[in-house]
């Protein structure tokens, strides 16, 4: 025991020891507590913007939205030198107080990732009138549950059903002429869970495959889940099972399972929200984008530049918000120029993808 | 599983060594990865107990866990191991949502009694259920109480994802009408006192609760044969109580507890329920409870402990720069150390206090 | 018929079985040596990580696979030496060894791949293909092209079930979980077995996790285990803490997962089932099973209690 008691003022020792050495950039404990800003080596101006970001539960490394728009506020910190900080919820409790957090410390914008937090963001707005807030795929929403637009909050929604069309013409292209694996004229899609902000996905995917190859057979499934890899490669093997060949993943970290599936039975696949083409080469085809590293940029930006502008923002096709990302070899070019010409068309407004699913 | 042991009493000394050697081993690894831990433990400290805001969302948080402590705590006594106040606590809250929506028009003198009867009949009739299979059937609590887990969360989903349940007005949204204005827990501090807080009377219901909790384990004949069968099967035997005949009456108490909970969250927080919300709070019972030796005092202590560490750990985040995970770490070490208490006695020993082993 | 007892759901339910049954054998030999072990969660999360992590660094799949059984041992141990030294309270310790676990993989994995995710081209455990079984109906199916460590766990659990109940090590184990005090007298070390039972829970768990992120997934993700150590755990207790009771288990939860996949989409009488509700279908299967043939088990009789003999 005399080792353990030695180990354990060793410890002490080089705890208290650190937390001088490292002084220079440490602020006493009683400071630190006192102080509301954050202590960095290399602070910013005092005029500098501070944006804080609050991710919803599915934390920074979902590889999907709540790490997309970490990017864009990392993008901004390093290109409009504006101060920010994140805070990851770890239940729904969270939300409230973590944008509190910020407001109360006179945060200029705070970012609230994720349609659970309208509420959320409706209440914490309307105790900081003076504060910007941010909110993806949602509105503020009030105590009844109804929309309720505030002057100081940004509603950035996106039109995913744009960017699932796009991916839908390369599937529905390459399944109707039967291009490499895709030799079965069947395509799929799999789902986190039935929410807007997914189904809207596999809504414009369906109505991309109907109207340029009406003959292909669509499936749709739902992994009920962002985490289980093991449940989403499941849902993979039971589409292929049933001859699908191209099979596109709305499922976050779930969804990696169903790319999985499809990479260990040598057929294709579609990623979603991130350029997911480094998953599996030769197998995933493009990704559905949902840039909302751009729209959390843009908004910074705004900020920064005073343009800020309350009330709904669209991320469409048009602005560039949504899109399609690195294409495959494997990628014919009629399919390619399929993609580019819907993409014109629904910027022209010659085209508008339905939001609603069809096959479920 | 295990038996519940009876040494809180010692006094507090132990387990706030425990604490404080736990932070120091923390602090070391949060050195390690390239942080200040006194800066970390500052906005830890901040988070929780910085500001009378920061007070009042840490006991938001607190009475969650205090409650669904309670319910592991009271079947712990009984000698049952029940993993299953996360299931219980969802029950309870939508058994709770659901009544305070459907009419949202009564006065809150009718509407709130019977929101709160909902939540806790809600939570007593799920864990009624894993009793009942193990007195009736021999079904092991702790698969029954795992399974109801996840079987409430995907009913949730069913229920709110374009489901039954769903809001009109939601969009989509995986949320349940608001209850009616009857129902809502009135905030407990006033405005000018803490601006903005969300502590609710559901503080005043757990502190009951606790009281009752302590009332129905020791000044009751129930909870004397309770603790009877707790402490051993055959000796309850003896002593003519029917074990089998208990289990489903704790089961149905614990569930009550973690019913109570749920009714809570949407009665005083949520003011509606939400697809996959309050997650997590019944497992991190489990330890407030095992943390509080099952005693009342210890329970609310833990449940304490563990709402600082919630709210402080955010802070810890967004002011200090460290992961959520490193965050998580530094929270399983002091759970960890804690549990290990011996070390510590032993430690303590050698320096000679008279410290009273455990028995 | 296909989508209740084809091959397809066979072989899916082998597919979910393999992890639980895994993590549920981890489970059987420490709680036979009288040690409870909650932390087989995060012996899984560990082997998953660092078994991506290492196949990584090296290229090597034995390396892999060695260096996440290495990491579940790493766990375990310290389980045992809370648990079995310092007679600390069971569950709250593997309570915290699961947080610091999901905590632990999760801080490494963002700071390590969080922008790329590992690399598509670290090496995976091979299926291991039954070219004789192609033309057997179903059972071709069902078996013919499953990883290998499905095949390795079929053998652990043979391994496991002889050796519980048909050798002297076996029987001193169990003598340990049931009468340590007995086992003791008749010169059993009691704490060197729980050291080696509960050891050996580490590294099945991980092999377990391993599993699910080199063999199913090809990559790691956050917390990807998802609960499947708990799971193992009532598997354990449903297979009456025996090996071959616990494959048996994890085959109905098993079942009843591939079910809640093969069943979405399908039309009974213009009535297609919600698929959140066919996602209860695993957990429902089990407690019904437990409660219509299984019924009261019994735990080993000094499972959670912490062991100190007379001499100290």
């Amino acid at each position: 025991m005399k080792r353990l008691l030695a180990f354990a003022l060793m410890t002490m020792t080089v705890a208290a020891a650190c937390g001088g050495g490292a002084g220079t950039a440490s602020p006493s404990p009683s400071a630190a507590a006192t102080s509301a800003a954050p202590s960095k080596t290399a602070a910013p101006t005092a005029a500098a913007v501070k944006v804080g970001l609050v991710t919803d539960v599915g934390g920074l490394n979902d590889k999907s939205f709540n790490a997309l728009a970490n990017q864009g506020r990392l993008d901004a910190e390093k290109d409009l030198k504006v101060q920010t900080s994140v805070t990851e919820s770890k239940k729904q409790e969270d939300y409230v107080p973590n944008l509190t957090n910020y407001a109360q410390q006179k945060y200029d914008l705070v970012i609230a990732v994720g349609f659970l937090m309208t509420n959320a963001t409706w209440k914490v707005a309307k105790q900081f009138p003076d504060v910007k807030f941010a909110i993806i795929d949602g509105a503020p929403a009030n105590d009844k549950g109804d929309t309720e637009n505030l002057p100081n909050v940004a509603n950035l929604f996106f039109k995913e059903q744009e960017a699932g069309y796009l991916v839908g013409v390369i599937a529905a292209t390459m399944a109707k002429n039967k291009v490499g694996k895709a030799t079965h004229n069947t395509v799929c899609s799999m789902g986190g869970i039935p929410i807007p902000p997914v189904d809207r996905y596999i809504a414009g995917y369906q109505d991309a495959v109907k109207t340029v190859s009406p003959t292909t057979t669509i499936l749709n499934g739902y992994s009920n889940d962002f985490v289980d890899q093991a449940k989403g490669k499941e849902v993979g093997l039971n589409h292929i099972s049933k001859n699908c060949d191209i099979l596109f993943q709305v499922a976050g970290a779930s969804g990696l399972g169903y790319i999985q599936a499809a990479k260990d039975k040598g057929v294709y696949a579609i990623g979603v929200d991130a350029d997911q083409a480094y998953v599996a080469p030769g197998t995933v085809l493009t990704s559905a984008l949902k840039r909302v590293n751009k729209a959390v940029y843009d908004t910074i930006k705004a900020v920064v530049n005073k343009t800020f502008k309350a009330g709904d923002n669209s991320f469409n096709a048009t602005n560039d918000g949504v899109g399609y990302g690195t294409l495959d070899p494997a990628v014919p070019a009629d399919a390619k120029a399929a993609a580019d010409k819907a993409l014109a068309d629904i910027k022209s407004g010659k085209i508008t993808p339905k939001d609603a699913v069809q096959v479920k | 599983m295990r038996q519940p042991s009876f040494d809180w009493t010692q006094g507090p000394a132990i387990p706030v060594v425990s604490v404080l050697f736990a932070l120091v081993l923390g602090g070391l690894f949060v050195w390690i990865s390239g942080h200040d831990p006194i800066q970390a433990y500052a906005a830890l400290f901040r988070g929780a107990f910085g500001s009378p805001y920061d007070v009042s969302e840490t006991l938001v948080i607190a009475v969650p866990l205090l409650l669904a402590g309670l319910s592991v705590a009271v079947a712990f006594r009984a000698g049952l191991f029940n993993i299953g106040a996360q299931g219980q606590l969802l029950v309870g809250a939508v058994a709770a949502g659901w009544v305070g929506a459907l009419w949202p028009d009564l006065p809150g003198i009718l509407l709130l009694p019977l929101t709160l009867a909902a939540g806790v009949l809600g939570g007593a009739a799920y864990g009624g259920i894993a009793g009942w299979l193990k007195a009736a059937r021999g079904v092991n609590e702790v698969i029954t109480t795992i399974m109801q887990n996840y079987t409430i969360v995907f009913v949730m989903h069913w229920l709110l994802q374009n489901g039954p349940m769903q809001a009109p007005n939601a969009f989509g949204t995986p949320a349940s009408a608001p209850i009616g204005a009857g129902a809502i827990l009135p905030i407990v501090l006033p405005d000018f006192l803490v601006p903005s807080s969300r502590l609710h009377a559901g503080i005043v219901l757990a502190l009951l609760a606790t009281l009752g909790f302590w009332f129905l384990l020791w000044r009751t004949s129930l909870g004397y044969e309770l603790r009877a069968v707790g402490l051993g099967m055959r000796a309850a035997a003896q002593a003519g109580i029917d074990p089998r005949k208990r289990m489903v009456i704790v089961m149905a108490i614990a569930g009550g507890f973690a019913g109570l909970a749920g009714m809570i969250q949407v009665s005083g927080l949520f003011h509606r329920v939400y697809d996959g919300f309050s997650a997590g709070f019944g497992f991190d019972a489990i330890a407030v409870a095992l943390l509080g030796k099952n005693t009342p005092v210890g329970v609310l202590l833990s449940a304490l402990l563990f709402a600082a560490f919630s709210r402080g750990g955010t802070l810890m985040q967004s002011d200090a720069e460290i992961s959520s995970h490193l965050v998580e770490i530094v929270e399983a070490l002091v759970l960890f150390v804690i549990a290990a208490e011996t070390v510590v006695r032993a430690v303590a020993r050698r320096w000679g206090r008279p410290v009273k082993a455990a028995s | 018929m296909e989508v209740l007892i084809g091959a397809g759901v066979l072989a899916a339910t082998i597919r979910l079985a393999t992890p639980v049954a895994l993590a549920a054998l981890g489970g059987v030999v420490t709680e036979r040596s009288g040690v409870v072990n909650i932390a087989l969660e995060g012996c899984m999360l560990v082997g998953a990580f660092f078994g991506v992590f290492a196949a990584d660094k090296t290229g090597s799949l034995p390396a892999a696979l060695a260096v996440a059984i290495l990491a579940g041992l790493a766990l375990a141990a310290m389980h045992a030496v809370a648990a079995i030294t310092f007679r600390a309270d069971q569950i709250v310790s593997g309570m915290a060894l699961n947080i610091l676990a999901l905590g632990l993989t999760s801080y490494l994995d963002y700071q390590l791949y969080s922008s790329t995710g590992t690399p598509p081209t670290i090496p995976l455990v091979p299926n291991v293909h039954l070219g004789f079984l192609e033309k057997v109906p179903v059972l071709g199916g069902a078996v013919g092209d499953q990883s290998a460590i499905v095949w390795v766990t079929l053998a652990i659990v043979v391994f496991l079930q002889l050796f519980l109940f048909r050798t002297v090590p076996g029987l001193r184990l169990r003598s340990v979980g049931e009468h340590p005090r007995a086992a003791d007298t008749l010169g059993i070390d009691v704490r060197r077995t729980r050291y080696w039972a509960v050891l050996a829970s580490g590294a099945l768990a991980a092999l377990g996790g391993v599993y699910l992120s080199l063999s199913v997934a090809g990559s790691f993700s956050d917390n990807m285990t998802n609960g499947k150590g708990f799971i193992g755990l009532a598997a354990m207790i449903f297979g009456r803490w025996t090996p071959l009771g616990a494959l048996g288990a994890a085959l109905v939860f098993g079942y009843g997962d591939a079910l809640s996949v093969s069943l979405q989409g399908v039309e009974v009488a213009g009535f297609v089932f919600p698929v959140q509700l066919l996602s209860t279908i695993p957990y429902l299967l089990t407690i019904l099973a437990v409660a219509g043939f299984v019924g009261r088990s019994r735990m080993p009789a000094a499972d959670g209690q912490p062991y100190e003999s007379e001499g100290h």
